[in-house]
């Protein structure tokens, strides 16, 4: 299945990729120039912001909560499952670093494998 | 004794090298925004040279992404006595690609090139090991340890490499019941290893979630090794007092028992020793305190992320990456270390904003000592996910090396006025210096049989 990736912050520049394939490969083979790390879905440095759309990222283990409801996506393991639009690089890092002593993360707001559910 | 290989004959030996000329520290784009890879930068540290405090050679690595961290060299002086080995190459683990870079410094020490590239995706393949950090020869072998599997998941483990750095496999025979890997070193006259524990890749390369050391996702143990079985046989439970047990270091002198542990989110030296029955014992000895801060609801704890022994084994040194502290302490009795020295340089305190007339970011991090205990140069950035949480202003402005001044008779440190190398003027952009080493050998390297 092909989806549409619109990249916000590079003028709305457009590509068609294959939705068994992960956002990083894709993009780097339209040379668009994108931070990468581990290629495992561990390390973050190839975060970006997902503004409209969905993407399947099961496989990440970087993020926590609180950056996944902030729209993060880790492109090396995430496919897109719909069109969608993201901001790449580290212009798209505004809310993805915190200090951990000034700004604590609530309960559910954790990694996946150690967050409380959120209370209704 | 007209022989040798590489080093000294013993860390008498080494206190009475030339002094340093070249210093290599890693710089790193990774995570900071520039598109390039990281480098190894050499610097001319020689006072007496016209390019005295500057970069004079970049070597860049071959792809983007290693973030370049520790380095370790290909041999040392536990290859003295073998005449066929030399101190040439240095390995350039990247620890989120996983590549092992091989530089060779010797052809031409001012200008190093690459020798080879291991391969990270066959490290994972062959060994299912990742996260590459503290590199250590062992005689003509080479042991690196790996923080976390290929998954980035902990323990990891320690990959060996032979000296033409082939894949041996895994070193370790067990791990025992450690759960997570980081530091280590080993003092053979003792048939000892002691290692400890930072977190699994997976947990620290994203960035640091506080509430995750509640969580048990940082270590707080670290672990005596069987050195010749390669098991490890005792785990000392830090607990409270050895949160984030990261660098340890044995006395240079190879009788010796004793050795430390910086615990650095604790902010505590953890010293060890071997007692009159022969058991492994262990005590904090220096308790840096938090502080407070105008606008934090809680005290800003030091973050002791590095320690360092002299040669001589008469002084440590301490970093309070947080605070903006360098430390020097007189460890004549281990069991009773002496406050000598303190420099201030950047910190969240904001006791030393600028240094030589460059505004720091980040605080004192990583460092080095000249053989001769003089010089302790000293870099700013501590990881770039880290850095970006705690100094964001480092994405602009770049890291920093510094030298101090130290006496290693009365004891004293002093930030010399006339050293700075300003990263953020680097010519693809600010980037960020992290561990330094020299050509000659330095004093978080070399080991004796």
């Amino acid at each position: 299945m092909a989806y549409t990736v619109t990249i916000s912050n590079r003028d709305n520049v457009r590509y068609q990729v294959d939705g068994k394939r992960s956002l990083l490969d894709s993009l780097r083979d339209r040379a668009v120039d994108l931070p990468y790390g581990c290629k495992y879905g561990g390390c973050i440095t190839c975060a970006a912001k997902l503004t409209v759309g969905e993407v399947d990222q099961r496989r990440q283990v970087a993020l926590n909560n609180r950056q996944i409801n902030d729209g993060y996506v880790i492109l090396c393991v995430a496919r897109p499952t719909s069109d969608i639009t993201i901001e790449i690089g580290v212009e798209s890092h505004d809310k993805l670093y915190r200090n951990p002593f000034l700004d604590p993360l609530k309960p559910y707001e954790l990694k996946a494998d150690i967050a409380a559910p959120k209370e209704a | 004794m007209e022989c040798c290989g590489p080093g000294y004959s013993s860390p008498a030996d080494a206190v009475k090298a030339p002094q340093e000329k070249l210093l290599y520290t890693i710089a790193i784009y990774t995570g900071t925004g520039i598109q390039k890879p990281d480098y190894l930068a050499t610097v001319d540290v020689d006072p007496d040279s016209s390019t005295y405090s500057q970069v004079i050679h970049r070597l860049e690595m071959p792809g983007i992404g290693d973030e370049l961290h520790h380095m370790g060299w290909n041999a040392c002086s536990s290859c003295f006595e073998d005449t066929s080995m030399a101190r040439k190459y240095l390995l350039l683990p990247g620890v989120r690609s996983n590549n092992i870079h091989i530089i060779d410094t010797a052809t031409d020490p001012r200008a190093p090139r690459l020798h080879k590239v291991v391969d990270g995706n066959e490290i994972k393949s062959k060994t299912n090991l990742s996260g590459p950090h503290t590199v250590h020869c062992l005689g003509s072998e080479i042991i690196i340890s790996m923080l976390g599997n290929a998954k980035g998941e902990a323990p990891g483990g320690y990959l060996y490499l032979n000296k033409d750095f082939e894949i041996l496999g895994r070193w370790e025979n067990s791990m025992g019941d450690i759960k997570f890997g980081y530091d280590f070193w080993y003092q053979p006259r003792h048939n000892v290893m002691v290692s400890s524990e930072w977190a699994a890749p997976n947990t620290f390369m994203p960035g640091f979630d506080l509430e995750e050391v509640g969580h048990l996702k940082y270590g707080r143990e670290i672990h005596f090794w069987d050195f010749e079985k390669k098991v490890p046989i005792e785990t000392m439970y830090l607990g409270e007092d050895g949160l984030l047990p990261l660098e340890v270091k044995f006395h240079h002198d190879p009788d010796s028992t004793h050795g430390f542990c910086g615990a650095a989110l604790s902010s505590n030296v953890i010293h060890w020793w071997k007692d009159n029955s022969e058991k492994w014992q262990w005590e904090k000895i220096i308790d840096v305190e938090n502080e407070p801060h105008p606008e934090w609801p809680i005290p800003v704890p030091g973050v002791m992320s590095a320690i360092l022994v002299s040669m001589d084994d008469k002084y440590l040194y301490l970093n309070n990456w947080l605070h903006g502290d360098m430390r020097q302490y007189d460890i004549s009795d281990p069991h009773n270390p002496v406050l000598t020295g303190q420099v201030w340089m950047g910190g969240l305190l904001g006791k030393a904003p600028e240094v030589n007339g460059v505004k720091v970011a980040g605080g004192p991090q990583m460092f080095q000592l000249s053989l001769d205990g003089k010089r302790l140069y000293v870099t700013t950035s501590l990881f770039s996910t880290w850095d970006n949480q705690f100094y964001p202003e480092i994405r602009e402005q770049g890291g920093i090396m510094i030298m101090i001044d130290c006496d290693p008779v009365s004891g004293g440190m002093t930030i010399n006025p006339d050293f700075i190398v300003d990263f953020g003027q680097e010519p693809n952009g600010p980037s960020r210096c992290h561990e330094a080493r020299y050509p000659g050998g330095d004093c978080t390297s070399d080991i004796w049989l």
